[in-house]
């Protein structure tokens, strides 16, 4: 028997900083529009299970995209990338972001990241509060650092099953081997990318200082993570929503560092509990 | 009662040697590790993804390519059937408990992949400490 899915798969042309990127986006639902960003080194399949919850998406226009060099969106188009390393910064992240949103005519979109997609979230929140309805970062914190290492790329190792392995401790035992298998195969795709990712992961994300900036007023930020989280443990999450004036912390019980992916059925309990708290609050 | 290193040496032989995602890709799994648990110590000496040899009473010279160091406590918390967080692989262990991993890292990356599943398997197998 045939079984079609109701996510439509598109890609959209932008121009980011000057760069040209043909951006691929899977898509279902409708309403208020959620924005949902990959973890470092991934692609818009960690939210598979997302985007086919009646749930959700009967209320939520969910979309998930490829950032550029992930997945299907190529690097870009119109540079001879690779004659330069690959490292992301929060500028050019926040501008593909901005730039994506305004491509696809989003109206106060919420956007919701996990690993680096809920550092950038942070930042989202903190230089356009306006731009959207509410941030849902995701095993964040305002600074990760340790991870932006030369091992994920050493020629002398299989890149592929060095960065699918090197994450598989980021989820917890309790989540399903067919969903910690399928986020290991993930990983094994995105290897060249990994390492650049995480320039911006715990090197150029650095919001010590500046959440008290924050104006949760205009942008509310719930934050989630992971028990079994050892890159941002409950406790730099608590730590960084504490200093956003009106930050909410809410710590997701035998869970890792990829929730949607490694056991979306207990993130949604977390998720839909997010949510709520933002109609609440908008 | 813990078992002895003896007898943990043939149920870790038999359970790796056994285990199905190791022998799926298994052909280069090759590399001689140390795991130090503080009252025991133990040296596995992996050849195409089979056991070849646990030396349970290593002398000082035995050579090894890399090692993994945790107190008898941590080792024990990686053994239980579902690990607390942070005890529940040598990553997470080592960025946040008492476990450093010292020598050729870059043989240990080699062989991340199998070497993952074979640590996980003292879930099921125990340690003798």
């Amino acid at each position: 028997m045939v079984k079609h899915s109701p996510v439509i798969g598109r890609y959209v042309t932008i121009d980011v900083d000057g760069f040209e990127y043909k951006v691929f986006y899977l898509r279902n639902g409708q309403g208020i529009p959620l924005v949902c960003q990959h973890t470092a080194g991934c692609h818009n399949h960690q939210w598979r299970d997302l985007l086919e919850d009646p749930d959700i998406t009967q209320n939520y226009d969910v979309i998930a995209y490829d950032l550029a060099r992930h997945g299907k969106s190529d690097p870009p188009l119109n540079k001879e990338w690779w004659k330069e390393e690959y490292r992301l910064t929060a500028d050019h992240f926040i501008n593909f972001i901005t730039t994506l949103c305004d491509a696809l005519e989003l109206d106060q979109p919420i956007f919701m990241g996990s690993s680096f997609g809920g550092n950038v979230a942070l930042q989202l929140a903190h230089r356009h509060p306006d731009r959207f309805r509410a941030v849902i970062p995701v095993e964040a914190a305002e600074h990760a650092p340790g991870f932006y290492l030369d091992l994920w790329h050493h020629p002398h190792a299989n890149a592929s099953q060095v960065c699918a392995s090197g994450v598989w401790d980021l989820m917890a035992p309790q989540s399903p081997d067919k969903d910690r298998w399928l986020t290991w195969h993930y990983y094994s795709q995105g290897a060249e990318a990994f390492k650049g990712d995480l320039y911006f992961y715990s090197v150029d994300h650095d919001m010590r200082g500046k959440l008290g900036e924050i104006d949760t007023k205009r942008c509310p930020v719930i934050m989630m993570t992971g028990t079994y989280d050892y890159l941002t443990p409950p406790e730099a999450t608590e730590a960084t929503a504490r200093q956003i004036p009106g930050g909410i912390y809410i710590e997701m019980e035998d869970i890792g560092h990829f929730p949607m992916s490694e056991n979306y059925p207990l993130f949604s309990v977390y998720l839909k509990e997010a949510l709520r708290l933002i109609e609440e609050r908008t | 009662m813990v078992m002895s290193v003896r007898d943990w040496a043939i149920r870790f032989t038999e359970a790796s040697d056994r285990d199905q995602t190791i022998g799926a890709m298994a052909r280069y799994f090759t590399c001689t590790y140390l795991w130090d648990m503080e009252t025991e110590k133990v040296i596995v000496e992996m050849v195409d993804g089979k056991v070849y040899r646990i030396n349970i009473d290593p002398a000082p010279l035995d050579p090894y390519d890399f090692a993994l160091r945790a107190s008898a406590h941590s080792w024990r918390e990686f053994a239980h059937p579902i690990p607390e967080p942070m005890y529940h692989g040598i990553w997470s262990a080592s960025f946040r408990k008492d476990l450093k991993i010292e020598g050729n890292t870059l043989v240990l990356m080699q062989n991340l992949r199998n070497f993952t599943v074979q640590f996980e398997l003292l879930r099921k197998v125990g340690v003798p400490v």
